[in-house]
């Protein structure tokens, strides 16, 4: 139990102490980041090792749910749980030229890991109001990491960010509102438990739409995602991906649970699936017209998490695994890609040859892209094809639509992003754009991560497919949380 | 129906707050305006969910404060307001000290004049040609 | 034209809100965990002010993770406006009357801050609202006498280590019960000043936090020069 708990906590307690220790020993301060993160992952991967006994909740303070907090482990949960501290740390920042201000370095540290600790209890929280909480320490942490290198265009970029960010909080925040005084809880199995009676009318579907709205400027979603190219244009590469990988991701994941356990009724999945299919359409269109690199593959990450919503919103198991492969083949993926658009941030006509100075990036690149698209047989492939499978299955005219927008859409990625493999690999007498060891490093680790999981996709499909039916299991979760059944009656009034 | 009394009126309030919020946030021209509208949307925000809490007649939440067995109002909204507020704080603190590098840098807040000219320097920053307006993707 | 759209826009939103609004049953609404809380919190915590009792035991962790988004704000707002160029303007003197002022709302501030933290548990108030009085205490010496700042060591200290002892409680439970943040020690009798268990004390840790934080907060933005570009 401590080994869930202790991975939120600890980098907190190391961002708090962060500061005062950068003043007595600047060394120290430097490995507490990275030590932390380590330990979390180490706690975080023991789960895997013990046999599948089903999910269970940790509760906090002493009270049961619904009066306290409550955390829900599922195979789903731990699987985002551990890939939080893991992409946190490939993406440190290493660098040791500081120009002598160690105490920027230690903002810079806490930032990171209050995002990682806020991240490892989003994927593992039950309670609505305590989703909320950690959302904006997300979302508050990144602000800070986004303006990190102080130009002018940094700051009006977080600027925009953060006044979209904090208007779709203020909906976010009226949607509970609406909902908790609907049903009077908090919790998110009291709250499926009392959704078909309570939430069934307009009022728990605007409240749906609201919440979505709020958590969705994270994740990316049509039409609040207008901050993410200058964002990702001017924020450190690294910071880029890891917004782009991990923390959209999480953000769908908060809209999963809500859909999954509360709004199980197909309205709600309605409403995903259109707004999906805007997002994926308007982010490759753009990412076609896009002459930066950040920009581009910030686009193209928009269209992708179009399709993790599109997958999401196809009822049942199917939907949970359709989403949850294009999650994570596109963590993995975008985190390599923005290793190595540290180097290549100029305009996509400068990078043209650089493939003979730095033949083991442009050959990552090229792997990632076939990848992306959708080339068989590697992982991208398979998760369009869960995904595509899904939506034919459903045969309902919106989601042939959608069908036709996914494959549209990878039709216009192939294009632009063979288009750039094209510039790299001709010939040229522009300077080399050399990459950074750390980048290229992690980059090419992901990439063997990428081949890998071509070479074992059956049983990790397998594997996949048994937590998307675990998490997608609706009666399990409220089971799991309310065991007895015991907790949920309304208590009598004033004694 | 609605019936007019003082809690009805506290509703239409808060809504017509946050009504004033999102309506600053669209029309606004200068990023410290769009700020204090989201100020004001916060606080609409802020309002309605305490008044979730509202139970008629009923006591403060604080043991020994109204008579014995009264009915007290629901804690839960005003911790979640007193968090709300708490994050709203900071993150209004940290807009301002973003919106008072962005003067000094610049000048100005408008944020039309601020789009250009994130335009051009982003450009020179990267070296691509700055053609504003043209969108032919690149060959 | 941006105008009229913005109208109708915000026209749509309210009236949806009006409609929405009037079907929930305001004055009515299912208190399921609420009126548990309210039965339970007396004798379960301790505390008699009951909002106290939900922010510090039963949510206490939302009131930790809240504590870190000020702490993050407060860290970025550092992290963007930087220390004061040492060729700045210095600022004008504030006058005999601004410093008096100062000195004398200082002690009252101070004492004022201090009891509502420390009363937190028992009437209205808390570590937040009485960490933003200690803030304005220590702020209030610094515009009555403009040019002179609170020390930035002696903040990151107090600041850092109020905040790991509010995480050291929750650990301290943790360990000892099985539990983070479970209200430890003896709930003490309703109404006393030494009641609720650690209550009091994660409150004194939040003020201290809060209100160190805001003060180098504000000593930060004051310290920006408004000058030309």
């Amino acid at each position: 139990m401590n080994a869930v708990i202790l991975p939120v906590v600890l980098p907190m307690l190391a961002a708090f102490l962060m500061q005062p220790l950068a003043h007595i020993s600047a060394f120290t301060a430097r490995l507490l980041g990275p030590l932390v993160l380590a330990i979390s992952i180490a706690m975080l991967v023991q789960p895997w090792f013990l046999p599948d006994t089903g999910p269970f909740t940790v509760t906090f303070a002493g009270f049961v749910p619904p009066l306290g907090i409550v955390f829900y482990v599922d195979r789903l949960a731990l699987i985002f749980a551990v890939a939080v501290p893991l992409f946190t740390l490939l993406s440190w920042g290493w660098s040791t030229d500081t120009h002598g201000d160690e105490e920027k370095k230690a903002r810079e540290d806490a930032l990171m890991l209050l995002l990682a600790a806020s991240a490892t209890g989003l994927s593992l929280s039950g309670d609505l109001f305590n989703v909320f909480v950690f959302y904006e320490l997300m979302a508050v942490s990144s602000f800070g990491l986004v303006v990190q290198k102080g130009t002018g265009p940094a700051r009006i970029a977080t600027l925009r960010y953060l006044l979209i960010s904090a208007f779709g909080s203020v909906l976010a925040l009226l949607g509970i509102a609406i909902l908790y005084a609907q049903t009077g809880t908090l919790n998110l199995a009291q709250l499926g438990q009392l959704a078909p009676a309570a939430l069934h009318g307009p009022a728990g579907l605007t409240a749906f739409a609201f919440m979505l709205i709020g958590f969705g400027v994270k994740a990316e979603l049509f039409p609040l995602n207008t901050w993410v190219p200058e964002v990702y244009a001017t924020a450190p590469a690294r910071i880029a991906g890891l917004l782009a990988g991990l923390i959209s991701k999480l953000a769908a994941l908060v809209v999963l649970r809500l859909l999954v356990v509360v709004y199980q009724d197909t309205s709600a999945s309605q409403l995903l699936l259109l707004l999906g299919t805007l997002t994926l359409l308007v982010g490759d269109f753009s990412a076609w017209r896009s002459r930066d690199f950040p920009r581009m593959i910030g686009f193209s990450s928009i269209a992708q998490l179009g399709l993790v919503f599109i997958g999401f919103s196809i009822p049942g198991p199917w939907g949970v695994l359709a989403g949850l492969t294009v999650a994570l083949h596109h963590l993995l993926l975008k985190t390599g890609m923005f290793m190595l658009a540290t180097r290549w941030s100029g305009s996509l006509d400068r990078l043209v040859g650089c493939a003979k100075s730095t033949p083991v990036a442009a050959g990552l690149y090229l792997l990632f892209a076939l990848s992306l698209v959708g080339i068989p047989p590697l992982p991208g492939f398979w998760a369009k094809l869960v995904t595509l499978a899904g939506l034919a299955e459903q045969g309902s005219a919106m989601h042939l639509v959608a069908l036709g927008a996914v494959l549209l859409g990878s039709v216009i990625k192939a294009h632009y992003l063979f288009r750039f493999a094209l510039k790299l690999y001709s010939r040229s007498d522009h300077p080399a754009l050399r990459h950074g060891l750390m980048d290229l490093g992690t980059a090419a680790l992901i990439g063997i991560a990428l081949i890998a999981a071509t070479i074992y996709v059956v049983p990790i499909g397998e594997r996949l497919r048994a937590v998307a039916q675990q998490a997608a299991d609706r009666d399990t979760y409220i089971a799991t949380v309310f065991p007895d059944h015991a907790n949920t009656a309304a208590p009598e009034g004033p004694r | 129906m609605i019936q007019l009394d003082f809690v009805t009126i506290l509703y239409v309030g808060g809504i017509g707050l946050l009504a004033i919020g999102a309506a600053g946030l669209v029309i606004c021209n200068n990023f410290f305006r769009i700020l204090l509208a989201l100020v004001v949307a916060e606080a609409g925000v802020n309002l309605l969910l305490v008044l979730v809490g509202y139970r008629g007649n009923a006591a403060a939440p604080i043991l020994g404060f109204g008579p014995q067995g009264a009915q007290m109002v629901d804690p839960i909204p005003q911790v979640l307001v007193l968090t709300a507020i708490v994050i709203g704080v900071g993150v209004q603190a940290l807009a301002i000290s973003v919106l008072v590098r962005t003067y000094r840098s610049y000048g100005t807040l408008d944020v039309r004049e601020l789009k250009a000219r994130f335009e051009v320097d982003l450009a020179a920053e990267m070296g691509i040609e700055s053609t504003p307006g043209s969108e032919a993707p690149a060959a | 034209m941006r105008n009229l759209a913005a109208l109708l826009f915000t026209g749509g939103l309210s009236f949806l809100l009006l409609v929405i609004v009037s079907q929930l049953n305001l004055g009515e609404t299912p208190m399921i965990v609420g009126q548990r809380m309210l039965n339970e919190a007396g004798a379960e915590v301790g505390a008699a002010n009951i909002v106290t009792s939900v922010l510090l035991a039963y949510r206490a962790f939302d009131t930790l993770g809240e504590l870190s988004v000020l702490f993050a704000a407060a860290t970025t707002a550092g992290l963007v406006l930087g220390h004061r160029r040492s060729d700045a303007v210095p600022d004008p003197d504030g006058g005999f009357i601004l410093r008096a002022g100062a000195d004398l709302l200082f002690p009252l501030l101070l004492v004022v801050g201090f009891y509502i933290i420390i009363y937190g548990h028992l009437t209205p108030g808390g570590g937040f609202q009485g960490g933003v009085i200690l803030a304005a205490a220590f702020f209030v010496g610094v515009l009555g006498r403009p040019g002179t700042s609170l020390d930035h060591g002696v903040i990151i200290f107090i600041e850092g280590f109020a905040g790991a002892s509010f995480i050291g409680v929750g650990l301290w439970a943790l360990f000892a019960e099985g539990q983070f943040l479970k209200p430890m020690l003896e709930t003490g009798t309703v109404g006393d000043l030494v009641s609720a268990g650690t209550l009091p004390l994660l409150s004194l840790a939040l003020g201290l936090k809060v209100g160190s934080e805001l003060a180098g907060l504000l000593t930060a933005l004051s310290d920006t020069e408004a000058g030309e570009p």
